[in-house]
């Protein structure tokens, strides 16, 4: 927040403060920098000194927005109007976001920045901000992934083993097998199915989380795209006798330009989860609108619903709604913060409605043209 | 029926797919990893090649950098089959020239062979990313 700074102090006291501030300032263990109320920079703390590698005589005089090069997860220099100094200037109130600063040798170093306003009687005076090298909290991040994606990809080769062998037997490659043996081999199938969707999610997660997630688009029709998912998912839907129906709506063209398989995980999720979470007997409808500059996909469903104090967290991490938990025990909480990572990375946007008994919606816009790229963090 | 090569490094599941090739007539012959894989093509000269990633010694990749898929041999069909969906490597596989991606873990045997005979009458053109992921 603002800090507010009231001055009415005798001369000797205010030195003997100002050396105090100097010390506390100068002993921050983080970056320090403070400006003036046009940007120019007026102290810097030894911390911020070594992370950047210039001395005070460097700084001191020089505006901030120019003289500290910020740029951006794609090594382009970050927009002045997006950098957390010039937004606590807008709006007077704390920023914090992370970035990577350029040091005076040309190195790229990331950084965890949180700028403050400073006010005096409601009047901009300057701002401070406050910044910390975070590049062994990144190294430790990409071990981390790393390591779930090479332990997810261990995991997958017995169990490929398994569900081929088990396939191999049900369909009797290696001579007749019973109806009670078929049983248990569909069983044992089915667990190996269950693990490899466990394990997508993990993988998928972790990509997205390390920003290592490739999308390459390709021109698709998106009815055709749901459609498939549909066809794959209907059997799910009639073990629960649920009518999971199809539409198409509008009459311009529903041909967009994305990846399909992270459309596929999306949709598929998205209808996994409706039907999972609806009763018996319930109803899901997938339908799909073209729209002036998107594609508009909606996925709605007669079920339990979200409970309204709960609706905030739903894109969490590991978060599962209280009605919910009671009633199933087999989700992880990975799925909806899965498709929300899924659906940045297309550029899309996800939103839903919820009534508790009485169903959700699910809303997901898709830009007509996406580009390819890698998304997330260096 | 075609000639098809295996390169999968895991030996139960190159035995598995042999065997259910040849069980609807193709003619197959099973390679272990890249470098043996080079060593198999020149005698062999396989229609199709079901190509693994992640295998010791040569991987995947390196072996189709090294077959000169696109120049050398643009008649041959590969499949990738992996479990590394969605990844970079995948992307790397079809810049080399693969034909198509599917996911190990996610596939049948029935489905398998259906990919391969889809894969063999689609045109040399046809590059296709969709990943077969019917269990």
């Amino acid at each position: 927040m603002a800090k507010k700074i009231v001055m009415a102090k005798p001369e000797a006291a205010i030195t003997e403060e100002q050396a105090e501030v100097e010390a506390l300032f100068n002993s921050i263990g983080d970056g320090a920098i403070t400006t003036d109320k046009f940007g120019r920079i007026t102290r810097i703390n030894p911390m911020a000194q070594r992370i950047l590698g210039y001395d005070e005589a460097e700084l001191v005089g020089e505006w901030f927005p120019k003289k500290i090069v910020a740029l951006k997860a794609d090594d382009t220099p970050a927009n002045l109007i997006d950098r957390p100094i010039t937004k606590a200037f807008l709006t007077g109130h704390s920023i914090s976001d992370k970035m990577y600063y350029r040091r005076k040798n040309g190195q790229t170093v990331p950084v965890y920045v949180s700028v403050s306003p400073i006010l005096i009687d409601d009047k901009p005076y300057g701002a401070i901000e406050v910044f910390r090298d975070i590049t062994l909290e990144e190294e430790v991040d990409r071990m981390k992934s790393e390591f779930i994606s090479l332990a997810s990809h261990q995991l997958r080769t017995p169990l490929s083993a398994i569900k081929t062998y088990s396939h191999m037997l049900a369909d009797g490659y290696m001579g007749d097998v019973t109806d009670a043996q078929k049983k248990s081999l569909r069983t044992i199938i089915g667990a190996t199915n269950r693990m490899n969707e466990l394990i997508s999610t993990l993988l998928n997660i972790t990509r997205i989380e390390s920003g290592t997630i490739a999308v390459t688009p390709k021109n698709l029709h998106i009815d055709k795209v749901v459609e498939d998912v549909i066809k794959e998912i209907s059997l799910m839907a009639a073990e629960k006798s649920i009518t999971l129906s199809f539409s198409a709506k509008g009459t311009t063209s529903r041909a967009v330009k994305t990846d399909q398989l992270i459309l596929k995980e999306v949709v598929t999720n998205l209808i996994t989860n409706a039907i999972k979470y609806t009763p018996e007997g319930g109803t899901v409808k997938v339908s799909v609108k073209a729209q002036v500059s998107d594609v508009l996909i909606k996925v709605s469903d007669s079920g339990w619903g979200i409970p309204a104090h709960e609706q905030e967290q739903i894109f969490t991490k590991f978060f599962r709604a209280q009605n919910i938990v009671k009633r199933e025990t087999t989700g992880t909480g990975l799925g909806l913060y899965l498709v929300k990572g899924l659906i940045d990375a297309l550029g899309g946007e996800i939103w839903f409605k919820s009534s508790e008994d009485k169903g959700t919606s699910f809303y997901i816009t898709l830009p007509r043209r996406q580009t390819t790229k890698t998304m997330g963090n260096k | 029926m075609a000639r098809i090569l295996i390169v999968e490094d895991d030996r139960d599941l190159n035995a598995a797919y042999v065997t259910i090739l040849q069980s609807v007539g193709h003619d197959v012959v099973a390679a272990y990893d890249g470098k043996d894989a080079l060593a198999k093509v020149k005698e062999f000269d396989p229609e199709l090649i079901l190509l693994d990633l992640l295998m010791p010694i040569m991987g995947g990749l390196e072996f189709l950098q090294q077959y000169k898929l696109l120049k050398a041999h643009p008649n041959v069909k590969v499949l990738i089959f992996t479990n590394m969906e969605n990844s970079p490597e995948v992307n790397e596989a079809y810049k080399l020239g693969a034909h198509r991606c599917i996911i190990k873990s996610w596939t049948a045997p029935h489905n398998l062979a259906k990919v391969i005979d889809d894969t063999l009458k689609a045109k040399n053109t046809d590059n296709s990313s969709a990943a077969a992921s019917a269990s």
